[in-house]
């Protein structure tokens, strides 16, 4: 008689428990060891009566110093938007024309950050026009010049301890940080992510850019746990700003 | 004026402090900046929607106020965005087509009929903030 072959009951119980230990950690995707930073994080937005916790309020960014070659434009422009916004006419910028942060402002997170630890990758995606940046885990840096110049450049990291370590090169110089700060293109990002508290992350980023700036330039974000919260879809579809022919925003109405 | 248009003082969103307060008044907030408004001489446009546009970077209302000669105009509202009306208890449905609204604007200053949302006042009588920094404080 042609039966099908059946294992015994213990094989058969050793072969599923051992597939799903093998499921479980294809889903979870990380090892044990690693801190969760997967979810959704965002900012302590002050609140009436509410005091947040005082890890979740880093000092701002002071000013970074920049070499002379950047500098004087520098200077220049933010002279400019600051005359121009006293005016009336503000300058166009970026965000203007629709144009996402990139790296290292996508890290201020001015709506939420979410954060998926998978193996091998750790993803962030901010909400506002849903930019993504991609972390590859334990993979070296490529060369500068093998990175196509982009608005997130090429993130790679590796697990110090409880700290996440991650080097950002390949930022396209049209992008700009911090009002409007320039770099060049042999900037480096160089940040650390840790866990304060399971429910608090901090993100120390140093600028490094001998071109640009005459020394690294650090600062702290800090970021707050969601929880329960949905992504938004964002899509820039109906901006009604545009650039004039000299250089201003000005808005386009809507008819009936 | 050739608009049904009014000066309002500026307590009068005093009730919505709570909400205007929930953002910071961070100019990393404003997808632009706001300097083509007029924070201080704030009006009041009373009129009908034509439209309500639930849409990134911002949302938009269009309405038409009747004017002084009888007849009305077109008038195009700037609000924040779905994330941060979502936030101060908006909803992508708040408005329709049609309904009777009064919005207090900070208008545009090179005096085309449009403006940004401080505050917007439903048919019902509730009452909605564009979570706006108080003072419209926008510097970069």
């Amino acid at each position: 008689m042609n039966t099908p072959r059946r294992r015994r009951p213990a094989a058969r119980a050793l072969a599923l428990a051992s597939m799903a230990a093998v499921l479980a950690a294809g889903a979870a995707g990380v090892a044990a060891a690693e801190p969760d930073i997967t979810g959704v994080w965002g900012h302590a937005f002050p609140r009436p009566g509410v005091t947040p916790d005082p890890r979740l309020l880093p000092p701002p960014p002071g000013d970074p110093e920049l070499t002379p070659a950047y500098a004087e434009d520098y200077r220049k422009l933010r002279e400019a938007e600051r005359a121009s916004d006293r005016a009336g006419q503000p300058l166009a910028n970026a965000s203007t024309q629709c144009l996402p942060d990139g790296m290292p402002q996508m890290m201020f997170a001015i709506y939420p950050l979410e954060i998926l630890q998978t193996k091998g990758q750790v993803t962030m995606i901010e909400e506002a026009y849903s930019q993504v940046r991609r972390v590859y885990l334990d993979k070296p840096q490529l060369a500068i010049d093998d990175v196509p110049p982009g608005y997130f450049g090429h993130s790679v990291g590796h697990w110090e301890g409880d700290v996440l370590v991650v080097d950002t090169v390949g930022v396209k110089e049209q992008v700009k940080g911090f009002k409007d700060l320039p770099h060049s293109d042999q900037m480096h990002i160089e940040e650390r992510l840790q866990l304060l508290t399971p429910d608090i992350l901090q993100d120390q980023v140093t600028i490094v850019d001998p071109k640009a700036l005459v020394k690294p330039w650090s600062f702290t974000f800090a970021y707050q746990r969601v929880r329960n919260y949905e992504m938004l879809e964002y899509v820039c579809e109906n901006n009604r700003e545009y650039v004039d022919q000299n250089g201003v925003t000005q808005v386009r109405l809507g008819g009936k | 004026m050739d608009i049904k248009a009014s000066a309002r003082a500026a307590g009068s969103c005093a009730a919505l402090c709570g909400a205007l307060a929930l953002l910071a008044a961070s100019p990393a907030l404003a997808h632009h900046s706001f300097a083509m408004f007029d924070h201080v001489n704030r009006i009041t446009v009373a009129g009908t929607v034509t439209d309500f546009q639930w849409t990134n970077p911002h949302v938009f209302i269009e309405m038409d106020a009747p004017d002084a000669s009888g007849g009305s105009k077109h008038y195009t509202v700037e609000c924040a965005s779905p994330n941060v009306l979502t936030r101060v208890g908006w909803k992508f449905n708040l408005i329709k087509r049609g309904d009777k609204i009064s919005a207090l604007i900070n208008p545009l200053k090179n005096g085309q009929p449009g403006g940004m949302l401080e505050t917007v006042t439903l048919a019902d009588g509730r009452t909605f903030s564009d979570s706006n920094p108080p003072g419209g404080v926008f510097e970069r």
